[in-house]
């Protein structure tokens, strides 16, 4: 029996039958398509959301089991930031069924709706809070209209509420969502427009903190990641890699490996050598006895990446331009000041991992990967195989921050998996992450501004120059074409309402790989703007408060920032002295819509900066879930500032310094601030939560530091 | 060799005895709940108990243990009279307070909570970050954290029975 559904106008078809005999209640399980909708590739860091050109492909999204359970099906990963359970919310809210019935998986591209775009940009909530209230919605109807045919009653008869659909003044007549699926023979008609949607008043799940879906299993040790995926009769599989960036193979001879315990299968390309063994130790153990011969590659030192990481002046592509920068930046009371930030690790904590069988018929990937669709086109590239036959089943990853869009251990794994006829199993080392990845780029700020008689700004110019993000990710062309990586400038440029300011982004090209990392520039470009807008206050002699507030502008952007930053201050005592041995350094951002506001409270220990304290204001409008949101704030400040404190990736001869963490110190608990987090925010729309939070907590730090030692940080990590 | 680890007799073949305990729980006795993070014994997410204490899988020999009573996350709940498993007040607490983000870490941060709160069922907040301070998170909960290993610790105090009995072979 097909209960595949009938397209209409406005609903795409449903790619193939849904799941029919999955599971217990698999057997009449209905499938519902999404309209097609463009979910955002970028947004424009100022100009809110671009959509993508490229249409999703026609969506699964809902199964209603027999047993009355409803599964989501989502194309968005879980790597933390909560998203299966917000996303969930909004689908309770227009189903109308119990919490504990609504079930949350990955979507495999096998079955559920495909996201070709990635889980990234904090963009979920933002891209599906509308079509997914629109498609629980429309389900919702088309199980009414159902159960009234059922029922022998009209449509409008019929109440949806706990997950039943019950006749008004008779509720002993009534049908489960479950039973209304399982007396359903046919089709199912997909209603041509979406219906009516709730008003914010009548919200039962929108705005509640509702427990995560997912930390029951994660509490209990369950393997839902990709290094924890298993097959019988598995291998484990190692790579060899180069001994500098840039050193390819020149010559490859199996050695003595095949003859190492446990080695099934040794496997070498033209630009790889991998070994396929029993055991995750016999494999890597192997890779020693594989005799290889390595190009020179990259001579590169940290001396290197800094000199070719400048600002040259007056370079570079004009990404904001206001008023006339050039003939009024020599007017007036006269400041520059140069920022640096340095290559930065992911240091996710689960690394890279993939586990691949390969069958004649058919390939499945399990993945830790924020980039399903991708991936899976690459392994299928890899094995000249028909992308079609390759399903790739997302796993929950541990940890993502933009380190998991490469296809690496997928594809290492693919090989051998093709070449023994086994499953195999590859799993990166904590050595592989740090040395054979990807890294945030390095950048470098000098900014400029006159400074008029009355403490305001007359003009203000942002240059930086900044390793890849985007354009390492991107076809060539796009680098040649677009010029500056909006990627790189995301958060650089000046948001408060000076007449004259502008912002140049240069391009650096460096041999060391280098793209996305959580909330791509916006750390980097805040710390260099917040930190000399903290520069300019101290320089007309005002407070950094009043004097951010004094050049907010009159429109809806400078009352947001207004609303956070007086939120903020008064949270923190702004105004009031700090505890003795103490000082407070104020900083705020823009992200994804999303305003931020933060009030660092900092000491000195020992010679090294101490932050006691963190108050973090945010408006990011509605509000799905506000524990789910406040943990997002807690895990990006603290991201922010491990990053801000401690955390800096360093190149010699060729090669990155750090192995583990004894060379890249995390912070721990014992250098956690408190927290306290305000979410301020209003309007009817959800924005962007996984990024924004990080933006000014280097800068609020930094600022804080200066106020109490008078000496200003103008390079991270932060060391007095 | 034999391996007792969650009160259960495991049979380990001998024929590596370097091998590292972590990789075998994880590869060969499917035991994936101690997870790998850096193989160093830095960052804690390997965390389990070896006699109640605190012990770093990835740099634990396997031909150590014997005669050992190992403690992995897959064994911090017991199963309850309804054979369902009841969670640990240190997974309860930890689930109370929506601790995780990503979770990677947390079965290494949760044996290391349960192993303080083993030999020291009050700890005032310092002692926790001191106990706690060498468990990464890289999705920065560690403020919850503290919270929920209090909260455990409270929570235990109020229930009659004691910890050290759960954890007896």
């Amino acid at each position: 029996m097909s209960d595949a559904v009938a397209p209409k106008k406005s609903w795409r078809p449903t790619r193939r039958q849904f799941l029919l005999g999955l599971g217990v209640g698999g057997v009449g399980a209905l499938a519902l398509g999404l309209p097609a909708m463009r979910l955002a590739v970028s947004r424009a860091v100022d100009e809110g959301l671009v959509p993508s050109s490229d249409p999703l492909d026609p969506t699964l999204w809902f199964e209603v089991l027999r047993d009355d359970r409803v599964r989501l099906h989502l194309p968005k990963v879980e790597m933390g930031q909560g998203i299966h359970t917000a996303l969930a919310q909004i689908a309770a809210e227009e189903l109308e069924v119990p919490w504990e019935r609504l079930e949350v998986v990955h979507a495999t591209t096998a079955h559920g709706p495909v996201d070709k775009q990635g889980t990234s940009g904090s963009m979920t909530v933002v891209g599906l809070y509308q079509p997914l209230r629109e498609s629980a919605a429309t389900l919702r109807e088309m199980l009414r209209t159902e159960a009234a045919r059922q029922l022998g009653v009209q449509a409008s008869a019929l109440v949806a509420a706990g997950g039943t659909l019950s006749v008004r003044d008779q509720p002993e007549k009534k049908l489960r969502y479950g039973e209304v699926v399982a007396k359903h023979t046919g089709t199912w008609e997909v209603p041509e427009h979406p219906p009516a949607l709730k008003p914010a008043k009548d919200f039962q799940f929108i705005g509640k903190s509702m427990p995560r879906v997912d930390l029951e299993a994660k509490l209990t040790g369950q393997g839902v990641y990709g290094y924890d995926q298993r097959l019988p009769g598995m291998l484990y599989g190692a790579t060899a890699r180069p001994p500098r960036l840039g050193s390819t193979l020149r010559a490859a001879r199996e050695g003595k490996a095949r003859q190492q315990p446990g080695v099934v299968e040794v496997l070498m390309g033209s630009d790889f050598a991998s070994v396929a063994a029993e055991s995750r130790e016999q494999a890597h153990a192997a890779l020693a006895h594989l005799e290889l011969e390595w190009t020179e590659g990259e001579s590169l030192q940290q001396a290197d990446v800094e000199a070719r990481t400048t600002v040259k002046d007056g370079e570079g592509v004009l990404v904001q331009e206001e008023g006339d920068v050039p003939e009024h930046l020599g007017r007036g009371k006269q400041l520059s000041a140069e920022y640096r930030t340095p290559l930065a690790a992911h240091a996710h904590l689960e690394p890279q991992s993939a586990l691949v069988e390969v069958k004649p018929e058919r390939v499945r990937v399990w993945a830790s990967t924020q980039m399903p669709g991708s991936i899976r086109k690459q392994v299928a590239k890899a094995l000249e195989r028909d992308e079609e036959s390759v399903e790739l089943v997302p796993t929950h990853l541990g940890g993502g921050f933009g380190r998991r869009l490469d296809a690496k251990a997928a594809i290492e794994a693919a090989r051998l998996s093709r070449a023994t006829g086994r499953p195999v199993h590859v799993g990166w080392t904590r050595a592989e992450e740090f040395r054979h990845g990807f890294f945030r780029p390095p950048t470098h700020h000098v900014l400029k501004a006159s400074l008029e008689e009355s403490g305001k700004v007359l003009a203000i110019e942002h240059q930086q120059a900044s390793g890849d993000v985007i354009f390492s990710l991107m076809p060539g062309a796009v680098g040649a074409v677009m010029g500056a990586d909006f990627g790189a400038w995301r958060g650089a440029t000046i948001r408060y309402a000076m007449p004259h300011r502008r912002t140049l982004a240069q391009r650096v090209e460096l041999p060391v790989p280098t793209a996305t990392w959580r909330g791509l520039g916006l750390l980097a470009n805040t710390f260099a703007v917040e930190g000399f807008m903290d520069e300019l206050a101290h320089a007309a002699g005002e407070d950094p408060l009043a004097f951010r507030l004094k050049h907010l502008g009159d429109d809806e952007l400078g009352r947001r920032f207004r609303r956070v930053l007086e939120a903020a201050a008064k949270q923190a005592g702004w105004g009031s002295a700090a505890p003795e041995g103490r000082a407070r350094g104020i900083a705020c951002s823009v992200d994804m819509n999303t305003v931020v506001a933060q009030v660092a409270e900092v000491s000195v220990e020992s010679g090294r900066p101490r932050v006691h304290r963190f108050t973090c204001a945010v408006d990011c409008g509605l509000v799905i879930n506000p524990d789910g949101a406040t943990a997002q704030v807690e895990g990006g400040i603290m991201m922010a500032l491990s990053s801000a404190l401690s955390e800096r990736i360093t190149i010699k001869n060729g090669q990155v310094e750090a192995e583990n963490f004894y060379d890249y110190p995390l912070l721990t608990m014992r250098e956690a601030p408190e927290i306290d987090t305000l979410l301020v925010g209003e309007g009817d729309k959800p924005l962007g939560m996984g990024e924004p939070p990080m933006g000014p907590v280097a800068a609020a730090v930094a600022n804080a530091l200066f106020t109490l030692t008078g000496k200003r940080l103008r390079s991270l990590p932060l060391k007095l | 060799m034999k391996l007792t680890i969650n009160d259960r007799e495991y049979e380990v073949p001998e024929e590596n005895p370097h091998r590292v305990l972590l990789w075998v729980l994880r590869d060969e006795l499917g035991l994936v709940g101690t997870r790998f993070g850096c193989g160093a014994g830095i960052c804690g997410a390997c965390t389990i108990h070896v006699n109640g204490v605190a012990t770093r899988a990835c740099l634990t020999p396997v031909s150590t243990l014997a005669g050992a009573r190992i403690r992995t996350v897959e064994g911090l709940s017991t199963p309850g009279p309804d054979g369902q498993p009841q969670l640990h007040p240190v997974q309860r607490a930890f689930l109370d307070v929506q601790v995780p983000q990503c979770g990677w870490c947390m079965s290494g941060q949760m044996m290391s909570a349960a192993a303080l709160l083993e030999r020291n069922p009050s700890p005032t907040p310092d002692q926790v970050v001191e106990a706690m301070q060498n468990n990464y998170c890289r999705c920065g909960t560690y403020c919850r954290i503290k919270k929920a290993v209090l909260s455990a610790a409270q929570q235990l105090a109020q229930e009659t029975k004691p910890l050290t009995q759960e954890t007896k072979p």
